[in-house]
């Protein structure tokens, strides 16, 4: 665990060492907030549906762009075999890149609570949802993340990284919309639904922007948040053979 | 203590290592030799646990890389060929990074990064990004890192590449001053930086070690016959004739000369070459102006064994 954090606070700081933090926190801010406000007064809702809504294909770019550099950085530079000759385990590493980048998004989310604190002068929305529509934008990010953390250990640079990253992102959008379950199943019946519930993140997603937290939806972005995190380190640990 | 056994590695169809074997003892310092490409790099890494081998053994104190890789990874200092420095960083940052990241803290810490900026001399650069340094700095920063923790073994790969000839004396003494202390392994594949800091060497090619010894083992087994150099102020062809009939001789070579004579005699190792001379000059009263015999250089015993090792491959 210190190990990790060890690494995190490198990690962490390495994002803020460079011009690409700031611009990308305020590209993520403008964009959203940007998207949100031009359908808010339209909607005349006070809510933040509209701003959890475009979350999921925001975030197929966005955090990509995130964690491409988390290994593929390394690699480049040749720290790759600094890091796995330090006396700590691949895990304990990848852990501790894993959490910066989560920790460098949520910097990025916190900027966005501007935005309900804005709903809350104009209307009267439902706390609970807000909460929840948070706590599901954490999670989907960190889903994101535990892919893009993958696919940035598979690379050696980074644009074949962020690129792998918005396809696997994407795959797990789109597996997740009705009319693409439909059309998988109209092949092969039964079949789309499966993935649509067991893969898709929109049916999870959409519960929370309700404000219904399910087990089964914790379950969903965290099981396979891990998934990816555990393919990463052995991917990294195979590496070695 | 470092002991490496029938180590091989292959990428792909490539084979990089083959039955490699060889070992270091505790306060020994080893020259590692090869042309580019000969697998020293590839060895280093499976020393240090950041490659497993496909075959063989390595243990570092009597630790398996492959059982127990963290307490091989604790006991190392690694500097790899392509120094591993995170550009956005300053050197203290980067070295108390390494430092951290090796269990070290607190006036443990600040006592180890004082010591190696003071050896490594990185004082004047000390709060500059790496990414702005010269080469030299870069390349001592890194060799820094790999000293952070105090280790009792040192792998540097390639250490002095790329540096200036005054730069690396300095790395050069820098490892002399290490010497009897800590175990040291480091790669060139440049000859003559081997003998100043070091007798023992293993060299490899192609993957294969061909020799393991001192540097004067090696090259009397690698050319086989000793050399002297003669000069003497006399008639050309009666030194000549004289020489070849020494019976320690069995090559002449005659060799230009300001004045008088000077010939190459070439024998075996057994013989006394130089005191056979000196006897012969005193019965024919040649005034002699050279006499001493000429220790190969490395880069003649390294042409010599990667060359025969190359006629074995070929034969077999």
């Amino acid at each position: 665990m210190r190990s990790s954090l060890t690494i995190f606070r490198r990690e962490f700081a390495a994002y803020f060492n460079s011009p690409i933090a700031y611009i990308f926190i305020i590209a993520f801010l403008v964009l959203n907030a940007g998207l949100f406000m031009t359908g808010f007064f339209l909607n005349g809702a006070a809510d933040l549906r509209g701003f959890f809504g475009n979350l999921p294909f925001f975030l197929i770019f966005f955090i990509p762009a995130v964690s491409m550099r988390l290994w593929a950085e390394d690699k480049r530079l040749g720290t790759f075999e600094l890091l796995m000759t330090l006396p700590m385990r691949t895990a304990d590493v990848m852990l501790g890149k894993y959490l910066a980048a989560l920790a460098f998004y949520l910097v990025a989310l916190a900027g966005t609570l501007t935005l309900p604190i804005m709903v809350g002068a104009l209307g009267n929305p439902d706390g609970g949802a807000i909460f929840s529509g948070y706590l599901g934008a954490a999670l989907l990010g960190a889903l994101y993340l535990g892919i893009g953390t993958f696919t940035s250990g598979l690379m050696r640079d980074q644009i074949s990284a962020v690129i792998l990253g918005i396809m696997a992102c994407f795959l797990l959008f789109v597996l997740g919309i009705p009319a693409v379950a439909a059309t998988i199943d109209g092949w092969v019946p039964g079949f789309g639904s499966l993935l649509q519930n067991y893969l898709g993140l929109s049916s999870h997603y959409e519960m929370m922007l309700r404000g219904v937290v399910g087990a089964a939806d914790l379950a969903y972005f965290l099981g396979l948040t891990v998934v990816f995190l555990v393919l990463n380190a052995l991917w990294l640990e195979g590496r070695k053979y | 203590m470092i002991e490496v056994r029938g180590l091989s590695k292959s990428f792909g169809t490539m084979k990089a290592l083959d039955d490699v074997s060889f070992r270091i003892n505790r306060g020994e310092i080893l020259g590692f030799l090869g042309p580019n490409g000969a697998g020293k790099s590839t060895t280093m890494k499976i020393i240090t646990t950041f490659l497993a081998p496909d075959g063989g053994t390595v243990t570092v104190d009597g630790i398996d890389v492959l059982e127990r890789p963290l307490e091989v990874r604790r006991r190392i200092g690694y500097l790899p060929e392509n120094v591993p420095l995170y550009l956005d960083m300053n050197i203290h940052e980067y070295l108390t990074f390494v430092g951290r990241a090796r269990g070290l803290e607190g006036a443990r810490l600040r006592e180890r990064l004082e010591w190696c900026v003071e050896a490594c001399g990185l004082r004047n650069e000390y709060r500059k990004n790496i990414g702005e340094l010269s080469k030299g700095y870069k390349q001592r920063t890194g060799l820094a890192q790999a000293l952070i923790h105090d280790p009792d073994i040192l792998i540097l790969d390639e250490p002095t590449s790329g540096l200036d000839p005054l730069q690396i004396l300095g790395i050069r003494d820098l490892i002399k001053s290490l010497a009897g202390h800590k175990t040291i392994i480091f790669s060139t594949h440049i000859l003559q930086e081997v003998s100043p800091v070091t007798d023992r060497v293993v060299i490899i090619n192609e993957g294969s070690i061909i020799a393991d010894g001192t540097v004067a083992d090696l090259s009397r087994g690698a050319m086989g016959t000793n050399r002297v150099f003669v000069g003497a102020r006399a008639e050309a062809g009666a030194v000549e004739t004289a020489l070849r009939a020494l019976p320690g001789v069995t090559e002449l070579k005659p060799l230009r000369a300001a004045e008088g004579c000077r010939f190459e005699a070439r024998g075996p190792f057994s013989d006394d070459l130089v005191g056979a001379v000196e006897r012969l000059a005193r019965e024919r009263g040649w005034q002699l102006t050279e006499l001493h015999e000429a220790p190969y250089s490395l880069e003649d015993t390294f042409i010599a064994l990667t060359r025969r090792a190359r006629g074995l491959k070929e034969v077999a």
